[in-house]
C-alpha cells in the first residue's frame, strides 16, 4: 500500500510518502505564489525518488495552513496532530514536540499513541519564529546559514529581546552601533527567540523526551540556545522539517487501513 | 457632562468625516450581521422558527431601536450600561429602559485608537470609536451610563465617556467578602438609586421595586431554563442560545421573558423526540474569559461550530453570556430595605469577575467555572482574552492549574477585535477540537 502525507506549509511545500507501512521518500519546494504548483513539484519529486506513480497513492492525507490549496485531499488534519504522530513514531518515548517553524511555532505534549494532550502556539506576531531569524540575518548582512555557527563562538555577553521582528531590528542595529562583536549578537538573537519558545514549553509542561522538528530545528544556533535554556537533551530527527509531512503520511496510513512495518 | 461642554479627552471629527465612516460601518456591519445569522441557520438546517424573533432583535438600527426612539419620544428614559454591575432591577422599577452599551464592533477601533494606545483593550476602544461617530444606537440613545469600575479600561472609559453623556460611576469594591465593602456597595448602590430617580422623577417605591424584581426572576427562571437545556444531548447549537443571552442586554424584559420560554418549549420537544442539533459525539466546548459582543466579535463562536471537526458550545463563563442573569435577586421580605439590600447583594456577592481577588485567588470565580463544566459535561475550554484584557489574562494560569487538576483540557486564545487573525486562529481552534475528539472517541 502507498499512503502520502502533504503539509502546505507557509513557506515549503513538503510531502512524505509511505509504502508497505515505512517512509520511502520526502519531497520540498518553496510554497512561493502557487502553492498549488509548488504542492505538485513537491509531489513529483518524491514519486521520481521512490520511483512511483500518483495514481499509485491510495490516500493523501493533507496538514498545514494551506489545506484549501492542496491538489488532492483525502483527509485533513492539523499540524498540532501531525507532528505529535510524526514525532512518536520516530521516538516512542517523545512526550514533547517542539516545532518552530517559519511564521508559527508550536509545543505539543503527546501521549504514547502519538495522541495529542496539551498544545500551545505562539503569539500571533512572527516575533516567535523563523521569520524572525530570517529579518535578524538580514540585519546582521549575513546568511542565516552561516549564523547559527558564528553564535556558537559566543559567551553570551549581550542580549536583545524578542517581543517583535521590528523591535528586534532595531534592538540588534543598536548593538551593531556599539560595536559588539557579531558572534554575541548573534547568539543573542537565538537566546531570544529560545527564550520565547522556553515560555511556551513551561506552559504545557516539561515532559521528557523532548525532539525538536520543523525548519528552523536544522539551525544549529537555535538548537543550542534551547539546549541552554531547557536544560535538558533535545533530539532533533535527520529530516526535521518534515515532521509534518511524515505525521500526515501516517495518518493517510491509518485512513487507508494499512499497517505500519 | 454634554456635547457643547469642554472636551477631556475626546477628539475632534470633521463632521464630513464622521458621516463617512458612519456609513461605512453601518453598511458593512449590517451586512455582517446578516451574514453570521445566516452561517447560524446553515450549521443548524432546523433551528427552530422561534430563533427569528431573536434574530430580529438582534439586528442594530432596526425594530429594536425603533420602539426605544418612540418610548423615548412618549417621555421614557433610557439608561446604558456598561458592566454587568449595573442594577437593572432599580432602572427598570424607575420605569427607564436598560441597554448594555459595551461595543462588539471591530471597524471602530480604529477611531478609538486615536484616543487610547492600540495596548488597551478593543472593548474600550470599540466604544470609544462608535461614540465618537454616534454608531450605536443604543448608546446614542442613553439618556445617562452607569459604567461600574472594574478594570482599568472600564475605569478610564468611563472618564471618555463622560465627554459626551452623563455618567454615573459604579465602583464595586475589590475584596466582596467583608463588611466595609457591602457597605461600601451599598452606598454606591444608593447614590446611583438617587440619580436614576433625578432622571426619570420617578420614585422608587416599594411596589415599584417589587414589580421590578419580580419580572426580572421571571425572566431568570428562562434564562436558567434555556441554560439548563444545553446540559444534556445538544438541543440548541451555542451560538443560537448566546444570540438569545446577548439580545436580552436591549431588549425588552417582559417580551425576552415569554420568547424564551417559547423557545425552550420547543426545544424541550425536541428533546423529548430525541431530535439533537447536532451529532452526540461532538466535543463539548465551553468559552471563558473576556465578553464576546454581538455583532462583529462572532469570530470564535463561528469557528468553533463551524470547524472541522466542528464543536458545539454548550457553556460559557462570560458577563455577556451565561452569567449575566444567572443570579436571582434573594428577597427575604418585601421589605424596601430588604429588597435594596438583596439587589445589592446580587450584584455584588455571586459576580465571578475577575476585578475581585480574595485571600483563596478569587475562589468563586475557580467554582463557576468547574461546577459549569460538570454539569454541562464539557470536554475543553477556549479561554478566550482580548489583547489589553490583563485581569481575565492574568488569571489563566489559575483556572488552567484547576482544570489540569480535572483533567479537562483548556486552550488560551488570544485575539483582537479584527478580522486578520480568522485564519490563524482557526488553525488553533481545530488543531483544539481534533485533540478533543480524540478523548471523546477514546
Amino acid at each position: 500500500m502507498i499512503v502520502a502525507g502533504l503539509d502546505m506549509g507557509v513557506q515549503n511545500v513538503k510531502v512524505a510518502i509511505i509504502k508497505d507501512g515505512e517512509p520511502i521518500s520526502y519531497g520540498l519546494v518553496p510554497s512561493g505564489f502557487e502553492p498549488e504548483k509548488a504542492a505538485e513539484q513537491a509531489f513529483k519529486q518524491a514519486l521520481e525518488k521512490a520511483e512511483i506513480a500518483f495514481s499509485d497513492i491510495e490516500h493523501v492525507a493533507v496538514t498545514g495552513v494551506g489545506v484549501e490549496l492542496a491538489p488532492r485531499v483525502d483527509s485533513k488534519l492539523s499540524i498540532i496532530s501531525a507532528d505529535a504522530k510524526a514525532a512518536v513514531y520516530l521516538y516512542p518515548s517523545v512526550r514533547t514536540v517542539i516545532d518552530v517553524g517559519a511564521e508559527e511555532s508550536r509545543v505539543i505534549n503527546c501521549s504514547e499513541k502519538g495522541t495529542v494532550l496539551d498544545f500551545t502556539l505562539n503569539e500571533r506576531c512572527a516575533a516567535g519564529a523563523g521569520a524572525f531569524l530570517e529579518a535578524m540575518a538580514r540585519a546582521l548582512e549575513m546568511k542565516i546559514e552561516d549564523m547559527g555557527m558564528l553564535s556558537l563562538k559566543a559567551a553570551g555577553t549581550v542580549s536583545i529581546s524578542a517581543t517583535c521582528v521590528i523591535f528586534g531590528e532595531s534592538d540588534v542595529v543598536s548593538l551593531i552601533h556599539k560595536q559588539e562583536p557579531k558572534h554575541e549578537i548573534a547568539r543573542a538573537i537565538y537566546d531570544a527567540l529560545a527564550e520565547r519558545i522556553t515560555s511556551m514549553v513551561h506552559r504545557v509542561g516539561l515532559k521528557p523526551d523532548v525532539v525538536l522538528v520543523g525548519g528552523v530545528a536544522k539551525d544549529v544556533g537555535f538548537a543550542a540556545a534551547l539546549k541552554r535554556k531547557l536544560e535538558t537533551e533535545i533530539i532533533i530527527p535527520k529530516n526535521p522539517e518534515f515532521a509534518g509531512a511524515l505525521g500526515a503520511a501516517l495518518y493517510a496510513l491509518e485512513n487507508a487501513g494499512g499497517k505500519l512495518k | 457632562m454634554n456635547e457643547t461642554s469642554e472636551k477631556k479627552y475626546s477628539l475632534e471629527i470633521f463632521p464630513k468625516e464622521i458621516e463617512e465612516l458612519k456609513n461605512t460601518i453601518k453598511t458593512a456591519s449590517t451586512k455582517i450581521m446578516e451574514e453570521y445569522i445566516e452561517r447560524m441557520r446553515k450549521t443548524w438546517p432546523d433551528r427552530p422558527e422561534e430563533m427569528q424573533y431573536f434574530d430580529e432583535i438582534a439586528k442594530f438600527w432596526g425594530t429594536r431601536e425603533k420602539e426605544i426612539v418612540e418610548a423615548r419620544e412618549e417621555g421614557k428614559k433610557v439608561i446604558g450600561y456598561t458592566c454587568m454591575f449595573a442594577p437593572i432591577e432599580l432602572i427598570l422599577a424607575a420605569g427607564a429602559i436598560p441597554v448594555r452599551v459595551s461595543s462588539g464592533l471591530y471597524d471602530p477601533v480604529k477611531l478609538g485608537n486615536r484616543v487610547v494606545p492600540v495596548e488597551v483593550c478593543p472593548v474600550v476602544r470599540s466604544t470609544i470609536g462608535v461614540k465618537m461617530v454616534g454608531l450605536s444606537p443604543y448608546l446614542e440613545l442613553s439618556d445617562a451610563l452607569i459604567t461600574s469600575l472594574t478594570c482599568d479600561g472600564m475605569t478610564k472609559l468611563s472618564e471618555i465617556l463622560s465627554d459626551y453623556k452623563p455618567v454615573w460611576t459604579l465602583c464595586p469594591p475589590r475584596l466582596k467578602d467583608s463588611e466595609q465593602s457591602i457597605s461600601f456597595w451599598k452606598e454606591e448602590l444608593k447614590a446611583v438609586k438617587e440619580k436614576i430617580e433625578k432622571l426619570t422623577g420617578t420614585k422608587i417605591t416599594s411596589s415599584k421595586l417589587k414589580s421590578a424584581i419580580e419580572r426580572l426572576h421571571r425572566a431568570t427562571r428562562a434564562f436558567r431554563r434555556l441554560q439548563d437545556l444545553r446540559k444534556g444531548n445538544p438541543v440548541i447549537m451555542g451560538r443560537d442560545a448566546m444570540l438569545v443571552n446577548q439580545t436580552l442586554m436591549w431588549d425588552d424584559v417582559e417580551r425576552w421573558t415569554q420568547k424564551t420560554e417559547k423557545l425552550c418549549d420547543e426545544l424541550e420537544r425536541r428533546a423529548q423526540g430525541k431530535v439533537w442539533a447536532c451529532p452526540l459525539k461532538t466535543p463539548r466546548v465551553m468559552i471563558a474569559g473576556t465578553p464576546i459582543i454581538w455583532p462583529d466579535n462572532w469570530k470564535l463562536p463561528n469557528l468553533v461550530e463551524e470547524a472541522n471537526p466542528q464543536g458545539v458550545i454548550v457553556a460559557d463563563e462570560l458577563c455577556s453570556g451565561d452569567r449575566f442573569l444567572y443570579d436571582p435577586v434573594g428577597v427575604d421580605e418585601w421589605t424596601m430595605e430588604d429588597m435594596f439590600n438583596a439587589v445589592a447583594d446580587r450584584y455584588l456577592l455571586p459576580s465571578t469577575c475577575p476585578c475581585f481577588t480574595s485571600e483563596d485567588g478569587n475562589e468563586d470565580r475557580v467554582n463557576w467555572i468547574k461546577a459549569r463544566v460538570e454539569e454541562r459535561r464539557v470536554d475543553g475550554v477556549v479561554y478566550h482574552v482580548y489583547r489589553g484584557c490583563m485581569l481575565y489574562a492574568m488569571e489563566y494560569m489559575r483556572i488552567k492549574k484547576v482544570l489540569d487538576k480535572i483533567n479537562v483540557p483548556v486552550y488560551y486564545l488570544d485575539t483582537d477585535y479584527t478580522r486578520e487573525d480568522v485564519g490563524q486562529i482557526k488553525t488553533r481552534v481545530e488543531a483544539f477540537l481534533e485533540m478533543l475528539k480524540s478523548r471523546v472517541e477514546f
